[in-house]
């Protein structure tokens, strides 16, 4: 067996290796390139930047813990730009599993370091089944549809919240997903209520949302944990996404190269024994 | 009548929500009633978690009692769903009528172990156990992917390089070090990446994609409320 096929045959371990060597080296030493802003990243941030302070804007935390390396951070730089602004920030998430938990420890964490005070800064409604209707129903009244917060204190006990009834009272919508969850805040929330919503995607969610960009119905768009990243270098916020772009760079160009090597490896093997026979 | 009262429900239900979308909710008896069954649907969807739960620990202790292969499994999600589930719904404090009961028997500096709040059992199982599995199952996602690559992305014809080429450069797009790279070969190449293929191609795709989904949506919705389609009652 000449070295194309044994390179056409490699065991897929060495493979493995390469990946976790490259995930793993990037933690040892540390190779920084500049993390380039996209316009959909700027305009998100402008748009949040450009509300007055004090506004109330709603932050959802729509996505699984399996997302957390895509999305969390996204959701950190963003409550340090609001409360930096001094706006009063609603939670709540359509995520059942671990949706409140993530919004109550994250919220609170970034909370904590701007001293605002549960109730008055911030809210974190938390979850309710039927994402559907509860994004419609909260068009009419929030309170109908989350009578108490995650933490099942009454609404009406909630000073930030008796200054808000609906939509009309919520200056922007920042939606933090893995899902396409996006598609309803846009189709129900923007298309009928006109609350402007930006939102920040894992990746492989983020591409279906560019028509939406386009159109207007979406205010800014970040892509997995690029997206999160551009976002915590417009915020200013050293976070794990600037930290994490070097293992992401290495990895996607091993893959190129493992993508390259394959399709040489490829060719050379298809003349030697026709196409159609190697695999 | 078992399949006329569904059908009829749908009917009106579909009816309220599409000729409500026109009126002020505040104002009109139409746009009350939206509000009214919004926070049906709600309520409704409350109950199908809970017929969720009570559907896998059925058909798990059924695994579990007939010692079938892999039972063991079964056994470890019964027992995650009890240890998640029942500190997350025991009370916290004395004050509500169960909490009183609750805490006659068991002292009540226990409280901070129950519900959801930080430092409770759940908020422990949550972060400490269940979030890094759901996050470690996900990161393996990028060994497999390299390997996949490496086997099957071949351009084996015009369309297949063109998937290729398209994947290549916008994985480098999406990394610091790729957009370093690109940069060499002209400045704007990164953004005509963004303006031609993000902007472009996939969103004159995701476009088209997104219109037909709508569509289909729509004419279902109507095959729904018209009684057309029947499936979601177990009926052809």
């Amino acid at each position: 067996m000449g070295f194309w096929d044994k390179l056409a045959n490699l065991d897929r371990r060495w493979i493995y290796l390469s990946v976790a060597i490259s995930v793993i080296f990037p933690m040892l030493f540390v190779i920084k390139f500049p993390v380039e802003i996209s316009p959909e990243a700027r305009q998100l941030y402008n748009a949040v930047e450009s509300l007055p302070d004090s506004s109330v804007v709603f932050l959802t935390f729509d996505y699984y813990p399996s997302t957390l390396a895509e999305t969390e951070p996204m959701s950190i730089a963003a409550l340090n730009q609001m409360f930096r602004k001094n706006m009063k920030v609603i939670t709540m998430t359509t995520i059942p599993l671990g949706g409140p938990s993530i919004a109550e420890r994250v919220t609170r964490m970034v909370a904590e370091k701007y001293n605002k005070v549960y109730g008055v800064d911030y809210v974190n409604l938390g979850y309710k089944a039927n994402y559907v209707a509860v994004l419609k129903g909260m068009g009419s009244s929030i309170e109908s549809i989350y009578p108490s917060d995650n933490r099942g204190t009454p609404l009406k006990d909630l000073p930030l919240m008796n200054k808000v009834k609906n939509y009309n009272d919520i200056k922007f919508i920042y939606v933090v997903a893995d899902n396409a969850i996006v598609d309803y805040w846009i189709s129900i929330v923007n298309a009928q209520y006109k609350t402007p919503v930006g939102a920040g995607m894992t990746a492989v969610m983020a591409p279906k949302m560019y028509p939406f960009v386009q159109a207007g119905q979406l205010t800014g768009l970040l892509g997995g944990m690029k997206g999160a990243a551009e976002y915590e270098e417009l915020v200013g916020v050293k976070g794990t996404a600037i930290r994490g772009m070097d293992a992401q760079s290495l990895v996607h160009l091993l893959i190129i190269g493992f993508v390259i090597l394959g399709n040489i490896s490829y060719f050379v093997t298809r003349k030697k024994t026709g196409p159609g026979v190697m695999k | 009548m078992r399949t006329t009262l569904p059908v009829i429900i749908a009917f009106i239900s579909g009816l309220i929500m599409v000729v409500s979308f026109f009126l002020n909710p505040q104002t009109t008896f139409l746009g009350n009633t939206e509000e009214e069954v919004l926070q049906w649907a709600s309520i409704i969807g409350g109950f199908t978690l809970l017929l969720g739960v009570v559907s896998i620990v059925r058909v798990n202790s059924k695994t579990v009692g007939q010692r079938k292969k892999g039972w063991l499994f079964n056994l470890a999600t019964l027992i995650s769903i009890f240890a998640m589930a029942i500190p997350s719904i025991l009370p916290v404090t004395s004050q509500s009528n169960f909490g009183s009961i609750f805490y006659k028997v068991f002292p009540e500096s226990w409280g901070s172990l129950f519900g959801t709040a930080p430092g409770s059992i759940y908020d422990w199982l949550f972060n400490y156990l269940d979030s890094p599995m759901m996050a470690t199952m996900f990161a393996m996602l990028a060994f497999y992917i390299a390997s996949a690559a490496y086997r099957a992305f071949r351009a084996r014809n015009a369309e297949a390089t063109l998937l290729l080429l398209t994947a290549v450069l916008v994985m480098l797009w999406r990394i610091p070090m790729g957009e370093a790279f690109l940069r060499l070969f002209g400045d704007n190449i990164p953004g005509y990446i963004n303006t031609y293929i993000m902007n472009g191609a996939n969103a004159a795709v995701q476009r088209g994609i997104v219109i037909g989904a709508a569509l289909g949506a729509a004419s279902m919705s109507l095959r729904i409320m018209l009684g057309i389609e029947r499936t979601y009652m177990g009926k052809g």
